[in-house]
């Protein structure tokens, strides 16, 4: 717990809580912009088939799902090239080396604490947001409701695999930052995945817990290899 | 005396390059010793491998009778500047050497090591706002809190104006009074003649020569820094 209280005051955490604000201020302005596209474009030709995904709340989540995946997994991936990579391949890891900690505790503190503060930052946002997306739609009759039981543990799974992924994502990219030792290429990294991934989503709203499901197991799996490598590494890591 | 530090027939290599060979020298408790060498010479990466930080080829160090590639217990009792100190700018020197004393799992007095580097009236400024040179006393501060046995310093008079090098090579001196060894390095001939008990003079990656300074000083007097120069010529 001491390593934990450690990493969390040099990384400045305010700053983050800042940029999880942003986020979820962006995510909802989105959100609430996507209430109103459908009933724009039925009112002007009919129901085309590119706002379909606008017309119901399983559309409308995946959407919501996907933009935030998308900003999270970058956000993770910041976080992530700040405390893991610019640490170990900065003029830091001199210092950071020199404790008489286990190498492995330290790195393990850092990923705990990236994936950690990822997860739990992309669930309570993505909860809000859609939250206050379907407040909105009752209030302003936008959207037809969907008090089903099903759809609030849909979103709450859904909500919680997605910040486990984006979490993930930001720990790949890590790694890849850290093997060119960069925090640009961790970020850029970041973005491609997100660019290959986001997309897949969206494909099958009805399915969006399976989909994120599926994704967020390939990705944990791919994270935890790879976390096990840089630790394997960094108990003979030269500064 | 207790031997803080024995390097025997250390050997290092980065890919073809050879920086360090059969290196051997033993630091006793309450000594300072000198490794004075050009840049490039190796002291650096000596002291890495000290701390742990650098694989050791062929050979092997032993610090407090412990081998430092089997256990990272005896870093808990060493102190080091390696290189320009490098710190977390948003912090104040009192938070600085709080978090440090964490790291190191022991307690010490903030304040009183602060006033002892000079650093009491800055201690709640942030680093970044610090000059160079108040820059490596916090340096050294961060290396000296936690009270260790072993202290190894980098060229640690970079960046200090002549009365803080005063200071510090007064400081040194007292510190070695509670029995602490320094490793010291550097490639300024007087910081090892006004500071050192004992040097070695590292060249092409050997110790070509170790002395104790006192000795060589009044042996050639003004001259001993030809003396110094001539050994490192020496093949």
């Amino acid at each position: 717990m001491n390593l934990y209280r450690l990493e969390m005051k040099k990384m400045r955490f305010s700053a983050y809580l800042w940029a999880i604000s942003g986020i979820f201020a962006s995510l909802l302005a989105l959100g609430i912009l996507f209430l109103f596209i459908f009933q724009m474009e039925k009112g002007e030709s009919g129901s085309p088939e590119e706002v379909e995904l606008f017309a119901n709340w399983n559309g409308l989540f995946a959407l919501t799902t996907a933009l935030a995946f998308a900003c999270f997994s970058v956000f993770s991936a910041v976080i992530a090239a700040k405390v893991v990579v610019s640490e170990y391949c900065g003029k830091n890891a001199v210092i950071l080396l020199s404790y008489p900690v286990e190498r492995t505790a330290i790195l393990e503190t850092k990923c705990l604490l990236v994936c950690g503060i990822t997860t739990i930052s992309a669930f309570i946002s993505n909860i809000f947001v859609v939250g206050i997306m379907y407040a909105a739609a009752h209030i302003g009759g936008i959207v037809p409701q969907m008090t089903t039981e099903h759809f609030v543990l849909v979103v709450l799974s859904s909500s919680i695999l997605m910040g486990i992924s984006s979490s993930a994502v930001g720990i790949i990219s890590a790694a890849f930052g850290w093997k060119k030792r960069s925090v640009i290429v961790t970020i850029v990294c970041s973005l491609i995945i997100v660019c290959v991934l986001t997309n897949f989503i969206t494909v099958s709203p009805g399915n969006i817990m399976w989909v994120m499901l599926a994704i967020s197991t390939g990705f944990v799996v791919i994270a935890n290899v790879i976390y096990s490598v840089l630790a394997n590494g960094i108990e003979k890591m030269e500064v | 005396m207790q031997t803080i530090v024995e390097v025997n027939s250390v050997e290092k290599s980065y890919g073809q390059t050879q920086v360090i060979h059969d290196c051997s020298f033993e630091i006793q408790e309450g000594e300072i010793y000198g490794l004075f060498g050009i840049n490039g010479a190796g002291k650096t990466t000596l002291m890495k491998m000290i701390l742990g930080l650098q694989q050791i080829d062929h050979g092997s160090i032993y610090v407090f009778g412990q081998e430092v590639s089997r256990s990272r217990a005896y870093l808990s009792n060493v102190g080091s500047v390696i290189e320009t100190p490098v710190f977390y700018e948003h912090f104040s020197a009192s938070e600085l050497l709080a978090m440090h004393l964490c790291y190191m799992k022991k307690k010490a007095n903030i304040a009183e090591v602060l006033q002892l580097v000079g650093l009491e009236d800055v201690k709640q400024k942030p680093i970044a706002k610090y000059s160079l040179g108040m820059k490596q006393r916090l340096g050294l501060a961060r290396a000296i809190i936690h009270r260790p046995k072993l202290l190894l310093l980098d060229e640690p008079l970079n960046g200090l104006d002549p009365i803080a090098i005063t200071e510090m090579r007064a400081l040194m001196k007292k510190l070695t009074e509670n029995g602490m060894a320094i490793l010291l390095s550097s490639h300024i001939i007087e910081e090892i003649k006004h500071t050192a008990d004992r040097a070695g003079i590292l060249s092409g990656g050997y110790i070509k020569q170790e002395f104790s300074v006192a000795e060589k000083v009044s042996e050639y007097g003004e001259k001993f820094e030809n003396y110094v120069i001539d050994n490192m010529r020496r093949t």
